[in-house]
């Protein structure tokens, strides 16, 4: 990054050199605007492959349908942690824009886009949800016996009727129309806006969607109010979500797993790798992608303050767990530790805990790190394979702990290793939502114009005694 | 975010050093109200121990009661000052300036006093000794052969609250040293010369600042680790003991921290108004930062109030009869089930109401009405906590028990909030409660955005 003027905007020098960038607001529109038409070699690759492995991951799921059918639910643990996977990184980083909106963090306005544009891949979510509905085993069991439960661990405590599939679909589904809302009404001002300038398909797209946006004080005051109003019930949506999915998927599926700090570590799970994937697509636009007058170390800086909290907060957590459990001393404990933790998983759960806090820990444990590009998106690199292998460690378990009435695991099941086909639908679920995210960003402004233009305001470089030094306004 | 005048670095001087240079008469009234409750606090220790803890409700199966709850509620307490201080200074929060002092003398004041619950609790306090030490030349445990258990959280919770208390005065005395010289240079006599010792040379060189903005940056991220684990510490005491079926949680350790932080901030927020009240330091403590407390509060509440929720639904999750058992006494017997119901509405839904709109937040008299609020409910908290997991304790229902806190534990739990309270108004006798170096940064670092037609509130930020 050098320092100086730049073709559309300008960077500081000295102390400041490359933290904060000064796009020039008249030319941003056009600039963002044009860009979001060309189609790159590396986009091309880049569809060409995560589209590959879409079809491997159709293919994989066709034949494990044909292999395993809808019956049992132990053979679609791979599946279900793809889609945990997915459904935790996708929900979650749209997070990212509404949660630093709400504080009014100056440098999130080059992320807010690229976060909120994961809410489109939310309708994956509900199709790759269905097939787990079918293979879920019921709340009550078919065929109690002295032995077993007649009602597995739930916190559906009364089993209403279609708990836990429909209510969790209802919450899925209620995820993905509050992120695309989110997503529409941010991106109006700029579709209204790009509506001049744009040719073909997208004009009347981008017409169609900035609606009747002319930019009125009042237009602005409702868009603000209700992106903010959305913005807490996605939050807490969300967080009700990742309870949901965490226990009924997961937890409740191994007998005698009663832990309550889990659906928290499923959050920040969710929280670290998100945020982790967004700084990878920044740093990437960053160097590559032309962006580099709009995204400066800022971002990377800040987010990797968190991403270093999310990493001790996640160790923390996972350590309350292990502590308590293996300090209790009770059977069921120490076989759901030997299971997750030890023995069965005891490879993945090193690999976990290296890639969730080892890892971005001691990358980020450096201020010359943090204050650079590429090791804040090294470390959300990490985070985001933690979180994948948390995932598999977590959900392939739990599908295949068997005895799931039993009144707790009186054994330790033998780890379950993936087949061909389990592989090609995890790959497939990576495809997904790299190809359906490439073609988004090809339709959609990969930054908010708006946001930016607004930053430009409230941010400049100013001399206080003898030094240059920013001045960031914050309106109440 | 600011609604404060710049004030010349004079005045600010004299506003914030009438606490020490002045004495109003109602300041040894107040502290003599408070020192009588303390000492008759002290005597009714002295008495139990020398009487024994028959003189209090405690009995079998309910060995812990209210010095138990008093400790972990002033433990919790304690960690307003890193939260405050610590975390909003490593966040460059600008609001912070004039709450990190007294919050973080709250943090040592508060963790003094909740040392000595344990140590009354024991009812001879000099065998705590054999806590800490395992010497040669300290015969009893050797000739008995008892050694205290190091895998017990029991033994880890002095390490951690001693090393806690230890960086949090160190936290206190480098921040203080600027203040202690300008105290210095503005005094005579014995007291001048307690301020030179303490200012440790202080003239205020560029050299000494940038030492002391390092230290301060590093303590606060150092203090962290040992913040979180002393209250995590602490809720092990209880998460760890299976016996007792309702306080066998993964989730407690988070819990109680969030817990602490929340019942800390708003006791800090609480110290605040009495500060401005009594000092008349208006132009210090302004409107605009107990806003802040407020709206930080609501994040911390919303935050607690998800630990409690995963705490009580995982309370039913498992549905084993024991731990059912002990949820139905909570939440459905009197006079538990008032308590609980008091102790969810003052700790969540009654401040978060009053915090909700600006104009609340901007009431002096609602937010102290709120802060005061969560402290009584995360004091009956505790008590719900402890007590009933206990009573129900033995697997058969002809060994529970019941308690009833005696006279003697009810004064000695008044008497610990009297001493804080007299701590920290000795205390603003002799060192500044506001940072006045911190003050003098803040205004410095001040400045204006012109945005159109309107003036927008801006600073400086060195990165």
């Amino acid at each position: 990054m050098a320092n100086g003027h730049h073709a559309n905007g300008h960077h500081e020098g000295g102390h400041h050199a490359g933290m904060w960038v000064f796009p020039q607001a008249s030319e941003t529109t056009q600039d963002v605007v044009s860009k979001t038409y060309t189609m790159p070699k590396p986009v091309v690759y880049g569809l060409v492959v995560s589209g590959i492995l879409l079809v491997l991951g159709i293919v994989g799921f066709v034949i494990r349908v044909g292999v395993s059918g809808f019956d049992a639910h132990g053979p679609w643990g791979y599946y279900a942690a793809t889609f945990s996977f997915v459904f935790m990184i996708t929900s979650t980083a749209p997070l990212a824009a509404v949660a630093f909106r709400i504080t009014k963090s100056h440098w999130r306005r080059p992320v807010t886009r690229i976060s909120e544009l994961f809410g489109l891949l939310g309708v994956f979510n509900i199709l790759m949800f269905i097939p787990l509905m079918m293979v879920l085993p019921p709340i009550h069991n078919p065929n109690a016996g002295h032995h077993e439960l007649e009602v597995r661990r739930t916190l559906w405590f009364e089993v209403p009727i279609g708990a836990p599939h429909w209510w969790d679909m209802l919450g899925i589904i209620g995820l993905a129309l509050a992120a695309l809302v989110i997503l529409w009404l941010s991106m109006t001002p700029d579709l209204a806006e790009a509506r001049h300038t744009a040719t073909g398909f997208r004009r009347s797209l981008y017409g169609m969607l900035a609606g009747h946006w002319h930019g009125t004080k009042r237009q602005w005051n409702y868009q603000k109010a209700w992106l903010a109003m959305l913005g807490a019930f996605y939050f807490m949506l969300l967080i009700f979500m990742h309870f949901t999915i965490s226990t009924d998927y997961a937890m409740s599926l191994i007998a005698g797993w009663k832990d309550s700090i889990f659906p928290v570590l499923y959050s920040l799970t969710g929280f670290q790798s998100s945020l982790g994937l967004l700084l990878i697509i920044l740093f990437i636009l960053r160097r590559w992608g032309g962006y580099d007058t709009y995204i400066g170390i800022s971002p990377f800086w800040s987010a990797s303050k968190l991403i270093l909290a999310f990493s001790l907060l996640w160790c923390y957590h996972m350590f309350s767990f292990g502590i308590t459990y293996w300090y209790g001393r009770l059977e069921v404990e120490q076989n759901i530790l030997k299971y997750l933790l030890f023995e069965s998983y005891g490879g993945m759960f090193a690999a976990n805990f290296f890639f969730s806090f080892v890892a971005p820990f001691l990358t980020l444990l450096w201020n010359p790190v943090r204050r650079s590009d590429w090791g804040p998106a090294l470390a959300g690199a990490f985070a985001l394979i933690g979180a994948f292998v948390f995932n598999l460690r977590i959900f392939v378990a739990s599908f295949n702990a068997d005895h799931v009435y039993a009144h707790f695991l009186a054994d330790v099941p033998a780890p379950v290793f993936p087949m061909l086909w389990d592989v090609f639908i995890v790959l497939g679920g990576l495809g997904l939502v790299a190809f359906f995210y490439l073609l988004a960003t090809r339709l959609i402004p990969l930054m908010c114009i708006w946001e930016i233009k607004e930053g430009t305001m409230y941010q400049k470089m100013d001399t206080l005694i003898r030094g240059r030094y920013l001045v960031l306004a914050k309106p109440e | 975010m600011q609604e404060g005048r710049v004030l010349p670095a004079r005045q600010i001087n004299r506003d914030l050093l009438r606490s020490i240079l002045e004495s109003p008469r109602w300041f040894w009234l107040a502290v003599g109200i408070f020192a009588i409750v303390t000492f008759v606090a002290w005597g009714a220790a002295g008495l139990m121990i020398n009487k024994g803890l028959g003189l209090t409700g405690l009995n079998r199966p309910v060995m812990w009661g209210f010095f138990l709850v008093n400790f972990v509620f002033w433990i919790g307490i304690s960690h307003a000052g890193v939260m405050l201080s610590a975390i909003l200074r490593l966040s460059k929060a600008e609001w912070r300036r004039p709450a990190t002092r007294a919050a973080e003398v709250l943090t040592v004041f508060s963790l003094m006093t909740a040392v000595l619950m344990p140590l009354i609790h024991t009812g001879r306090p000099w065998r705590t000794v054999y806590w800490i030490y395992t010497l040669p030349f300290i015969p009893f445990d050797f000739a008995r052969g008892v050694w205290p258990n190091v895998r017990s959280p029991l033994v880890w919770d002095p390490s951690a609250i001693y090393t806690y208390l230890t960086s949090s005065i160190l936290f206190v005395l480098v921040a203080l040293l600027p203040d202690m010289a300008v105290l210095r240079d503005r005094t005579t006599g014995i007291p001048h010369r307690i301020y030179t010792v303490l200012a440790m040379g202080w003239q205020g060189h560029p050299r000494q600042w940038k030492l002391q903005i390092i230290a301060g940056v590093l303590l606060s991220a150092l203090i962290l680790p040992v913040f979180v684990s002393v209250h995590s510490i602490v809720s092990w005491d209880f998460g760890m003991t299976v016996a007792v079926k309702s306080w066998h949680s993964t989730i407690f350790a988070p819990y109680f921290v969030v817990g602490a932080v929340h019942s800390g901030v708003s006791a800090v927020a609480f110290a605040m108004i009495i500060l401005r009240w009594i000092y008349g330091w208006q132009d210090y403590i302004r409107h605009e930062h107990i806003d802040a407390l407020g709206r930080l509060l609501i994040v911390v509440a919303t935050g607690w109030f998800y630990f409690f929720v995963m705490e009580i639904l995982f309370g039913f999750y498992g549905r084993e009869a024991d731990e059912i058992a002990v949820r139905n006494l909570q939440f459905t017997e009197y006079p538990w089930n008032v308590w609980f119901i008091i102790f969810v509405a003052v700790v969540y839904f009654i401040p978060v109401a009053l915090w909700l709109p600006k104009k609340f937040r901007r009431n002096l008299w609602i937010m102290s009405i709120a802060c005061i609020s969560v402290n009584i409910g995360m004091w009956l908290e505790r008590y719900i906590i402890i007590v009933p997991g206990l009573t129900q304790k033995q697997v058969f229902t002809f060994d529970w028990g019941t308690y009833t806190p005696s006279v003697v534990e009810t004064m000695i739990v008044i008497g610990t909030f009297a001493q804080v309270a007299m701590l920290m108004l000795l205390f603003a006798r002799v060192l500044p409660l506001i940072p006045l170096y911190d003050i003098k940064e803040g205004d410095i670092l001040k400045t204006q955005v012109q945005i159109g037609r309107r003036t927008v509130p801006a600073t400086f930020r060195e990165d």
